[in-house]
């Protein structure tokens, strides 16, 4: 059983609902289990917990990257697990996923890397940004600007810096006018300077165009500030879902102690 | 930004660099032009081609077995010319290995004298090394033997001294510390490191060899190629399809054993066989080995116990060298005329210097010119072949599992076939000439090449091709977008080694009628016009720097 939820979601429109969600990979390891929640549209939600705590899998379970062992996942009114190829490609044009490592192409320009954002919505392969239609170069121009990179749009994305790669990335993911956000631990292998500009920079967007967003992060002191609600995972497990309104850090700390059992961390985030 | 989004440039600014890069694409097809006129190549003649070839196989089959002792007395000699020429490679490559490798050699000028001798080997065709052999040594598998052992230096040597340098430093300098001359530093530390893949070498080699030592019987120098060859120029078809079908699986089988046996010692599959230590039988010889262990240490035993990995690796080097003797002992060479012989082979030597071509002067440059053509065209059309059956090889690409596997097993077995073999085989269905010529060696990229691709498109990195899909891109769309940015500079580099490999195949091509340089190379050595062979093999090796060099600009160039 999850525990439930003193959140008070707004369930009328919700974006993101989690129902008894489980996920087993065919080598045994149970990654995800029995996880339940909801996430009202315009939330920004920091996902917490130690490596190996479930964070990737859940990200993934939601844009469809996996399937679920059971339970289910419902994105923008479609059910992911059930979906037929044609429909989870329609859905994850309006789902923006930043990864941990960024995945750009490194041969190509940042203007063609922020291109591939378009790819749902065009028909056809493309390679070479000349084969993309004129006003999609112009908007791809527009969301490196807004990343703050209009500059670099044709050096090799191979050539940027990590924090810079990862602005690429956003700004590929802004290309797709994403309704949610998806944010793999975006931070996880950046300096602290460039960790801070790019969770501002989420947030910013995030607010301004109305944005869902669910953030998986390491650093608890990044995350307060910058999110609605914090869910913490632990083995797969919920084992903490609150508001981040006057949270207690050390409550949140407590996900990263390796000793704790779940059920004290449980205790404890309801003290 | 002062002016609007409109206003900018939305298109790649055009750099040299991109003109240089379009220059040389035309400039590629433009040589594939040349030469595919220069060879009076036809598409539509491609199918009176596939026709005649066919009509050779209906005339070839049923394959002609009956003459069993000669099959089996060949293939014998064919595997012992592999294994002894392999061998002798080894034992000749060994110091010279050390001798170039730069942790255990620190004289400049010995170290440059080993890797000149690892690299000259190389420039020349093991075929026409036979031919020679055979003008000194007479006839028989003595000329094999000798002519793989020099050639397969060049692999062997660069890639022992390769895995010598390798060797970690760390281990030697302990050595050293405790006193130990260099000698004995070398013995107890690199040595040990680099022997697994010292002994992957090898058998990757003598697979290779095997291939080679099947058509060395074309210039008379022992194995079943002659058997092939004979048949079919006594319009004997069925002893030869015979003769193919062995070849086709001798060579298949030294492929998996060997294959099997490398993938033990090094790469992924033997860290995950150490890792596995689960099933029954590895828990009975692990409790074993432990047990002899405990025993050998409880009674203060000062040899090591016969634990399983020792039984394992004694009964591997008995049964080598059991093999070993058996291949000396039995195959056909009188050892006492090769030793009275030898004084010949230096006469012949003599006689290449100085290199000259003559009044050979302008069919040299003519068969130059013919061969670099039939190594473009053949490159070409291979490649054209091999990129769609490279893209269904590749197992992170493919969605259907049955079509990698299928074209994965498909083109192992044409992996088996020598080049010279499928160009007999084509020339006796098509007449002499460039053409066949040029066909079986495309075959032979085209085989060679979908290996290479499918290697190169499955070290594509997965992230970029994951967050493709995660826009909601299709297969297709994420295959051009993240697989082949990727593939590019892999790809350009492939195409230049196999434009060298090739152009190096294209010049023995006319040994057996397939147009080329080979015809006038293996007739020089006939009528012993030595200095022109040699002004001819000179010739060939310039063509392959500039090969290699020009492979090297373009790999810049498409980086
Ligand atoms: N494809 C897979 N096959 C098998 N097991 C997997 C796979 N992907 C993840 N796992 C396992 O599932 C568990 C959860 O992994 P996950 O990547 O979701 O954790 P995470 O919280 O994102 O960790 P990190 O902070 O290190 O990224 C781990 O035990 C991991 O080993
Ligand atoms: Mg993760």
């Amino acid at each position: 059983m999850s525990p439930h939820l003193e959140v008070v979601a707004n369930e009328s429109v919700a974006t993101i609902t989690v129902a008894a969600l489980s996920k087993r990979f065919p080598n045994g390891t149970l990654a995800v289990d029995d996880i339940s929640f909801t996430v009202p549209q315009g939330q920004v939600v920091g996902l917490l917990g130690l490596s190996g705590s479930g964070k990737s899998t859940l990200m993934r379970l939601i844009n469809g990257l996996h399937t679920p062992t059971s339970g289910t996942v419902n994105v923008l009114g479609v059910d992911v697990g059930q979906a037929k190829p044609a429909d989870l490609r329609d859905l994850r044009r309006q789902l923006g996923f930043i990864f941990q490592q960024f995945g750009l192409v490194g041969r190509a320009t940042c203007l063609e890397n922020v291109l591939i954002g378009s790819l749902g919505r065009l028909k056809g392969p493309r390679i070479g940004i000349r084969t993309y239609p004129k006003a999609l170069r112009v908007m791809a121009l527009e969301r490196l600007d807004r990343v703050g990179l209009g500059a670099q749009a044709f050096q090799r994305a191979e050539t940027l810096s990590g924090g810079q790669m990862q602005r690429v990335a956003i700004a590929r993911s802004l290309m797709q006018e994403p309704k949610v956000l998806l944010a793999d631990e975006p931070v996880a292998s950046l300096d602290p300077e460039s960790s801070n500009q790019v969770l501002d920079l989420i947030s910013t967007i995030a607010r301004e165009d109305g944005m869902t967003v669910l953030c998986s992060l390491h650093q608890v002191e990044l995350a307060i500030g910058r999110t609605d609600r914090l869910i913490g995972l632990r083995d797969g497990k919920i084992v903490l879902d609150q508001m981040t309104a006057g949270i207690n850090p050390n409550v949140v700390m407590d996900l990263y102690r390796r000793h704790g059992t779940s059920d004290e961390v449980r205790e404890a985030s309801y003290a | 930004m002062n002016t609007t989004v409109e206003a900018r440039r939305n298109t790649p600014p055009l750099t040299p660099q991109y003109f240089l890069k379009l220059a040389s694409i035309v400039a590629g097809f433009v040589a594939v032009w040349w030469a595919w006129n220069r060879l009076n190549m036809s598409v539509l003649s491609f199918f009176d081609d596939l026709q005649n070839v066919v009509n050779l196989f209906k005339r070839m089959y049923p394959p002609n077995f009956s003459d069993t002792d000669r099959i089996i007395s060949l293939t014998f000699e064919t595997l012992w010319i592999a294994l002894l020429g392999t061998f002798g490679a080894v034992i000749l490559s060994y110091p010279l290995a050390i001798g170039a490798a730069a942790n255990t050699t620190k004289h400049p000028i010995i170290r440059f004298l080993c890797r000149g001798i690892i690299t000259l080997s190389r420039a020349v065709p093991e075929l026409i090394l036979a031919a020679v052999f055979v003008v000194a040594y007479g006839p028989g598998p003595f000329a094999g033997i000798l002519a793989l052992a020099l050639h397969s230096i060049g692999m062997i040597g660069k890639l022992f001294s390769d895995s010598i340098e390798e060797a970690s430093e760390a281990s030697g300098e302990a050595v050293t510390s405790v006193g130990a001359t260099r000698r004995q530093r070398i013995r107890s530390a690199v040595i040990p490191q680099a022997l697994p893949s010292f002994i992957a070498t090898a058998l990757f080699r003598l697979e290779i060899n095997i291939r080679g030592s099947a058509v060395l019987g074309l210039v008379g120098a022992g194995g079943i190629g002659q058997l092939i060859s004979e048949s079919l120029e006594t319009i004997q078809y069925k002893p030869a399809l015979a003769a193919v079908i062995v070849v086709f699986f001798v060579i298949l089988i030294v492929e998996l054993v060997s294959t099997s046996i490398r993938q033990s010692l090094i790469g992924e599959a033997a860290t995950q066989q150490q890792n596995k230590q689960r099933g029954r039988l590895s828990s009975f010889i692990n409790r074993r080995d432990a047990l002899l262990n405990k025993t050998a240490y409880e009674k203060r035993s000062i040899s090591a116990p016969w634990t399983t990995e020792r039984v394992f690796r004694t009964t591997a080097f008995v049964s080598f060298a059991v093999l070993l003797f058996f291949a000396i002992s039995t195959v056909n060479i009188e050892w006492s005329n090769t030793i009275q012989n030898t004084p010949k082979m230096g006469t012949v030597l003599r006689q290449m210097f100085p290199p000259s071509a003559g009044g050979e002067y302008s069919l040299m440059i003519k068969g130059l010119i013919e061969s670099l053509a039939i190594a473009i065209v053949s490159t070409f059309l291979g490649v054209l072949v091999a990129l769609p059956l490279g893209v269904l090889m590749a197992r992170n690409i493919n969605v259907r599992r049955f079509m990698s596997f299928g074209t994965r097993i498909g083109v192992l077995g044409l992996r088996g076939i020598p080049e010279l073999i499928i160009a007999v085989i084509f020339v006796s269905a098509m007449g002499l000439g460039p053409v066949p010529g040029t066909l079986a060696l495309s075959v032979t990229v085209a085989v060679f090449a979908s290996k290479l691709f499918a290697d190169s498109l499955e070290e594509v990195l997965p992230a970029p091709r994951e967050a493709v899909s995660a826009v909601g891109a299709s297969k297709v769309q994420e295959f051009f977008s993240a697989v082949v940015p990727q593939f590019i500079s892999p790809f350009v580099s492939n195409f230049f080694y196999l434009l060298d490999v090739f152009f190096r195949s294209s010049t023995v091509l006319g040994i057996v009628g397939g147009g080329g340089i080979g015809y006038l190379l293996i007739s020089s050595i006939r009528v012993y016009q030595f200095k022109l062979t040699m002004a001819i093999v000179i010739s060939v090796y310039l063509i392959v720097l500039i090969i290699e060099w020009l492979g090297l600009g373009m790999r810049r160039l498409f980086k």
